[in-house]
């Protein structure tokens, strides 16, 4: 997971995003290049959410551009910036409740079809089946594939949801605290299974857990009130006295 | 459970059984029966349209009515007034509330939660406001009485002055719509309706088209709607102004919840259930719906899955 | 055509303020519980029932104007208590819930009232030139009795510790938790006060539009458009919204054919619901 060959595959030109006043987002410029593991870090409220949110669509940044493999996405809804090829993970899990593990591997993996079907059986998908089989055996849930999510442990919805923005294909994974609420012990089970996940994709990673981002991260944006602070690899920003200033390794 | 997620065979068993049993009982019913069982069967179809928006897409809608009042007018404006026969009454009795519920769908789906509920109910009451106003064209209240000529599908002719043909003809279009019903739902089309049910907002950032998806749920629940409306006005050569109102889209959402939303079973069992229930008690009680609306509170209270989803738990 | 007009903008007045009264119950509701109560129409229809059996038993309109919105207030304490406490965080399944809750409680009024409306005789029957027609007095009580209501809900909700609890609630629940509240009490009182405020305007329309087991059920639905429109949770929004709406189609049913009014206002409900969703007033 080092920072392969250096093209740029997405770029925040002086992005903002104010909610009625509030800028949640200040004029913040960046790009991560392929292959790379970039972590988002910074304190509560800094804005680290809302520009995953911006990326992934969810709100329409008020000022600046987002590119994306040289193409503009600011404005995109979330299901076109899907096809686009970035997929993201929440705070709070978000995944289909009702519907088992395989379902909702399969809803992921579906979605990349042009046309819904609506005369044949899904079963008769093949090609989707087969998919959907191996994104449950990355995710090591093979086994509770027939369980409701709502009945899987907490620990293993994380994972699912992992898996489930993982069966989209994506080439940009957007992480946003995917620690949230585990223990330490949990954490690192996570990670490891992340890191047998991942293949290639550009990530970027929101986390508190700076243990996290020491042991993943090629490099680091900090982020406060909604500003580019820093950036840099681990050690620079472990080194960067207005960061330990502002940000006591929350 | 058994109508959308049975093994092929054993479903295939079942349905056949069931749809044997149905076609041989003008055989052992007298002619009222076989009038109530032909109700029966209309409103099944409308309920299992309702699940479909409501049930599967999850969307709650008041406002089916809408459809299934333009389908019944269809039918009965096609004969009265246009001269049309049955058989193209009944083609527009899909065709015109398709294009209502695209028209209304269009701006609905912009709307979740209860602002869509709100919504389609407005569509619902102006369309029943207009019925009831242009009795030139609706009768209004009074309504439309009609004489529906013989249907010619060309090896056969139905002749719908006849309560055993009209029953067969009723048959074989709900339990055809249920079979086409059944398939969608387990088609790819559907899991893409039940990702939308479960969480629209996961659904659409997985790369799913939401508002577009919710519209096409919304459009063909609309048509077999009207289709449903168009066979009310068939079997009782009438088509009224009431049958807009938004609360007989009540009658849809009482069915599918007692029987089970989210299954086509459900609502199968839910309107066959409710409608002998009140078939009965109407000699005891004039207020049936009394006994309708608790059964609804009571089992939204203690069996929120419904019927089926007592079925089911009871399997295990 | 003067005194037409004025009639017209008086009715509109005294029936936008019943009305706000009932949107108003219902706001409270839904602000708050978050509960979609389809049984808002028949607690209103419920009001003007227990009225009508008042007045049969004492005469006395003054007396059912105290008394039914009582006996309908604890109605509604026994259905929040007893029904909606278990779902009301399911939106869906209360709305649901609360529509069966209003056909039983239609088909019960049906049963042991009958299906043929009656009439309530006006406590009131002096009335008074406007222009060369005469206006009921009883109208006018009308009004003032409802602005006098919306007042002393003003200050309740405004003034007094009950009612600014009510309001801390919707605001910040697990504040009002830690600071003590008793949330579960408050959102029994609040739908009790919705009950009440639903069945006192039923009451007052009484005189107006008779009593009848169905009187409820297109009611129901212009509260809710009038919530919607004029914001959920803004209560201001839902008086403003009710006056103007029924004065709209009150002046407008002078020109035109009352169902062209109505669909011309159902039509406006439908602009705001896409193009603010969040109601004229809403935030």
């Amino acid at each position: 997971m080092d920072g392969a060959a250096g093209n740029v595959i997405l770029r925040l030109e002086k992005v903002s995003k104010s909610f009625g006043g509030l800028m949640a987002v200040n004029y913040a410029s960046f790009s991560v290049k392929k292959g790379e593991l970039r972590a988002l870090i910074g304190p509560n409220g800094a804005g680290k959410t809302t520009l995953l949110n911006l990326i992934s669509g969810v709100h329409t940044a008020t000022s600046g551009r987002i590119l994306f493999l040289g193409e503009d996405i600011t404005r995109l809804s979330p299901d076109r910036i899907s096809h686009k090829g970035i997929s993201r993970t929440f705070q709070v899990t978000s995944l289909f409740p009702g519907l088992t593990v395989q379902e909702n591997i399969w809803a992921a993996v579906q979605s990349r079809k042009r046309f819904l079907n609506p005369f044949v059986r899904a079963e008769r998908w093949r090609d989707v089946g087969e998919k959907t089989e191996s994104m449950l055996e990355l995710t090591g849930l093979s086994d509770k594939a027939g369980v409701v999510c709502s009945e899987l442990s907490y620990g293993d919805q994380r994972i699912l949801e992992v898996g489930v923005a993982l069966s989209t294909g994506p080439e940009l994974l957007l992480l946003d605290e995917p620690t949230a609420g585990l223990s330490t012990q949990e954490s690192m089970a996570l990670v490891k299974r992340m890191r047998s996940m991942i293949g290639g994709q550009t990530i970027l990673l929101v986390e508190h857990d700076m243990g996290v981002v020491m042991e993943l991260s090629d490099r680091i944006t900090v982020l406060h009130y909604g500003e580019i602070l820093a950036e840099g690899t681990p050690a620079e920003i472990m080194g960067n006295e207005e960061v330990r200033k502002v940000y006591l390794g929350c | 459970m058994f109508l959308d997620k049975g093994k092929g065979a054993a479903f295939a068993f079942l349905y056949g059984a069931v749809l044997a049993a149905l076609a041989a009982l003008p055989f052992f019913a007298d002619l009222f029966y076989q009038t109530f069982v032909t109700e029966v069967l209309v409103w099944v179809l409308f309920a299992v349209s309702f699940d479909l928006i409501f049930g599967y897409t999850g969307l709650l809608s008041f406002g089916q009515a809408l459809f299934f009042g333009v389908g019944a007018y269809a039918v009965a404006i096609s004969v009265l007034k246009l001269g049309l026969g049955t058989g193209a009454g009944l083609l527009l009795s899909v065709a015109a509330p398709v294009v209502f519920a695209a028209f209304v769908g269009y701006f609905s789906v912009k709307l979740s939660g209860i602002h869509f509920v709100i919504i389609t109910i407005i569509f619902a009451l102006i369309a029943s406001t207009v019925a009831e106003t242009w009795t030139g064209i609706t009768g209004g209240t009074d309504g439309l009485v009609f004489m529906a000529p013989p249907l010619n599908l060309g090896f056969l002719k139905v002749d719908l002055m006849d309560i055993r043909s009209t029953y067969y003809l009723v048959l074989g279009v709900v339990s055809l719509s249920c079979l086409l019903l059944r398939r969608m739902v387990r088609s790819p089309l559907g899991k893409a309706f039940v990702a939308i049910r479960e969480n629209e907002d996961r659904a659409r950032l997985i790369g799913y088209d939401v508002p577009r998806l919710k519209l096409v749920s919304f459009v063909v629940a609309g048509g077999l709607a009207g289709l449903a409306g168009g066979l009310y006005a068939l079997s009782l050569k009438y088509a009224s102004a009431t049958f807009l109102h938004w609360s007989i889209s009540g009658h849809a959402v009482v069915y599918t919840i007692v029987g089970g939303a989210g299954t086509l079973l459900g609502p199968m069992l839910g309107a066959g259930l409710i409608m002998s229930l009140e078939h009965h008690l109407v000699n005891l009680l004039q207020a049936t719906d009394l006994v309708v609306g608790s059964v609804l509170v009571f089992m939204l209270l203690m069996a929120p899955r419904g019927l089926v989803g007592l079925l089911q738990g009871r399997r295990k | 055509m003067v005194s037409n007009l004025a009639v017209a903008i008086l009715n509109g007045v005294v029936w936008g303020l019943i009305m706000a009264l009932i949107a108003l119950g219902l706001n409270l509701i839904f602000g708050l519980l978050h509960i979609i109560n389809m049984a808002h129409g028949a607690l209103y229809m419920l009001g003007a029932v227990v009225a009508w059996y008042v007045i049969e038993l004492t005469g006395n309109f003054w007396l059912a104007l105290a008394v039914a919105p009582l006996v309908v207030g604890a109605i509604g304490l026994v259905l929040e208590r007893g029904l909606l406490r278990t779902i009301e965080d399911k939106p869906l399944v209360t709305i649901i819930c609360t529509f069966g809750i209003m056909l039983v409680l239609q088909q019960l009024v049906l049963t042991y009232f009958g299906g043929t409306a009656r009439r309530i005789a006006l406590p009131i029957t002096a009335r008074f030139p406007l222009f060369d027609l005469q206006y009921p007095v009883m109208r006018i009580a009308i009004a003032a009795i409802s602005l006098g209501l919306m007042a002393g809900l003003w200050f309740f909700l405004n003034r007094t510790r009950y009612g600014l609890w009510m309001r801390g609630v919707v605001q910040d629940r697990e504040m009002a938790v830690a600071l003590g509240v008793p949330v579960d009490k408050v959102y029994m009182w609040t739908f009790v006060l919705g009950s009440f405020l639903a069945a006192f305007s039923g009451v007052l329309a009484a005189p107006i539009v008779s009593v009848d087991f169905m009187m409820g059920r297109e009611i129901l639905i212009m509260a809710f458009i009038i919530v919607i429109v004029g914001g959920m949770g803004n209560l201001e929004g839902s008086v403003i919204t009710a006056v103007v709406i029924s004065l709209i189609h009150g002046v407008g049913s002078v020109f035109v054919v009352p169902s062209t009014a109505t669909i011309f206002s159902l039509g406006f409900m439908i602009l705001v619901l896409l193009l603010r969703p969040q109601g004229l007033f809403g935030g």
